[in-house]
């Protein structure tokens, strides 16, 4: 059992650890409503940000013959527009194990992410995207994949993004709710080695912003007027394999270039907390359109 | 706890490193508030934006509840403040008003909403 058993679970939940990192690209405005970047899913949109960094803590159950330990995921996600529904974001993690058989560091493979804006409904709140998503295998770290604690084949995911905001809704103080949601399929490089797999996931916002702008103005600091409440949902289902998933409540505040955000993530059943227990993820996410919107912030062919 | 630190560290560099910014312009507050149910009736809207507006790019416009225009159509800037947009409206009576704004903020950005405001007769009523 030894040595080669700790490091076969030490790369399980590396790989499971690595996996759950989906984290957040570009906010995205459609009318009224603005559908803040989300931590565990991406959003509908396509714009011009950095998240810098995406931190994000694991804990890992003991199993027989092996400790508990921990991962802590340190992410970057950069997004470009190309035209200005149409852009590209590329994301990279730095993962850490400690305890859980290794102790591991390197970075996880690189992934692009091409994506079209191509529908916006702005008197319903109600906006679509498509993109590919492609991971590269063998741009990780050596280390991590001498351990077999990162994906050895890539896959690619065409994926669909959709967000709704009920805004137009007779629904008195709930008009600031909405509901985003993501729907990809991940096709193996190699299916037989690697199975193919569904990725679907879905957020449920209470925009506080939204509330003070076009529904109640609030008597409260300025701090409250900010924040945005919501809960996260998020599903991979392998072929041939157990579902698994996390829920993460949390806070956003929303600053004029900027956002924070903070989510306990949840693991949502049992075959989840096999390998993950309840652990956190924080991001800090500039809005380059705001920041630097003559350079970096605006599309590379804006009349488009 | 090393870790956490670091990160800590990182994101007050980012924060502290991020200058002022011309961001979206959204609305800040308004007169009158978003909301509001209100006894006298307002000669004007006024909407404080978080960022300056291009006034040939920006307009508000007041409609009553059967969708017929009360403003005056003079969306403008405050000269003392490019943050403050005014329209002027018409007499209004007791009813629900629905105030529609877009504005472009001074980089481009485009940005809408809207909100309700409710004038009562001091009896109480709305109609």
């Amino acid at each position: 059992v030894g040595k080669v058993a700790r490091l076969a679970v030490a790369s399980v939940c590396l790989l499971m650890a690595a996996n759950s990192v989906h984290h957040a690209s570009a906010h995205a405005v459609c009318g009224a409503r603005v559908f803040p970047p989300t931590l565990t899913m991406d959003d509908p949109g396509v714009n011009d940000e950095l998240s810098l960094p995406t931190i994000q803590y694991t804990p890992i159950p003991a199993t027989p013959g092996t400790p508990p330990g921990s991962t802590m995921s340190y992410g970057f996600e950069w997004d470009k527009t190309i035209t200005p529904h149409l852009g590209f974001a590329i994301n990279g993690d730095y993962i850490t194990q400690r305890g859980a058989g290794e102790n591991l560091n390197g970075w996880d493979n690189f992934s692009l992410t091409l994506k079209d804006q191509f529908y916006c409904d702005p008197a319903h709140e109600f906006m679509m995207s498509a993109g590919v998503v492609h991971e590269f295998a063998g741009t990780g770290s050596a280390q991590l994949l001498h351990a077999g604690a990162i994906d050895t084949i890539g896959n690619t995911a065409p994926t669909l993004y959709a967000g709704r905001g009920l805004g137009d809704l007779p629904i008195g103080l709930l008009r600031p709710l909405a509901v985003t949601a993501e729907l990809s399929y991940a096709i193996s490089d190699s299916p037989n080695a690697s199975p193919n797999e569904w990725d679907y996931a879905a957020s449920l916002q209470y925009s506080l912003p939204y509330l003070n702008q076009n529904v109640k103005a609030l008597n409260a600091p300025d701090f409250v007027k900010r924040l945005i409440p919501l809960v996260e949902f998020a599903f991979a289902s392998p072929r041939g394999g157990p579902t698994t998933g996390t829920v993460a409540p949390g806070l956003f505040y929303e600053a004029d270039s900027w956002q924070l955000g903070g989510e306990a993530v949840i693991p949502i059943n049992a075959a989840t907390r096999l390998t993950q227990g309840t652990g956190f993820i924080l991001q800090y996410h500039l809005y380059l359109d705001d920041l630097m919107p003559n350079s970096l912030g605006k599309p590379l062919f804006a009349g488009w | 706890m090393k870790d956490i630190m670091i990160a800590a560290a990182v994101i007050a560099g980012l924060t502290l490193g991020v200058g002022r910014a011309d961001a979206h312009a959204f609305l800040s507050r308004s007169m009158p508030a978003v909301g509001a149910t209100i006894t006298s009736a307002p000669k004007q809207v006024s909407i404080w934006y978080t960022e300056e507006a291009e006034p040939a790019f920006s307009q508000i416009i007041v409609t009553n509840a059967a969708g017929q225009q009360v403003d005056k159509g003079d969306t403008h800037i405050d000269p003392s403040n490019p943050e403050l947009l005014h329209v002027s409206l018409k007499p209004l009576k007791p009813g629900a008003y629905k105030v529609h704004w877009h504005v472009v903020s001074v980089d481009t950005h485009r940005t809408e909403g809207d909100f309700s405001f409710t004038i009562v007769s001091r009896a109480g009523g709305s109609s």
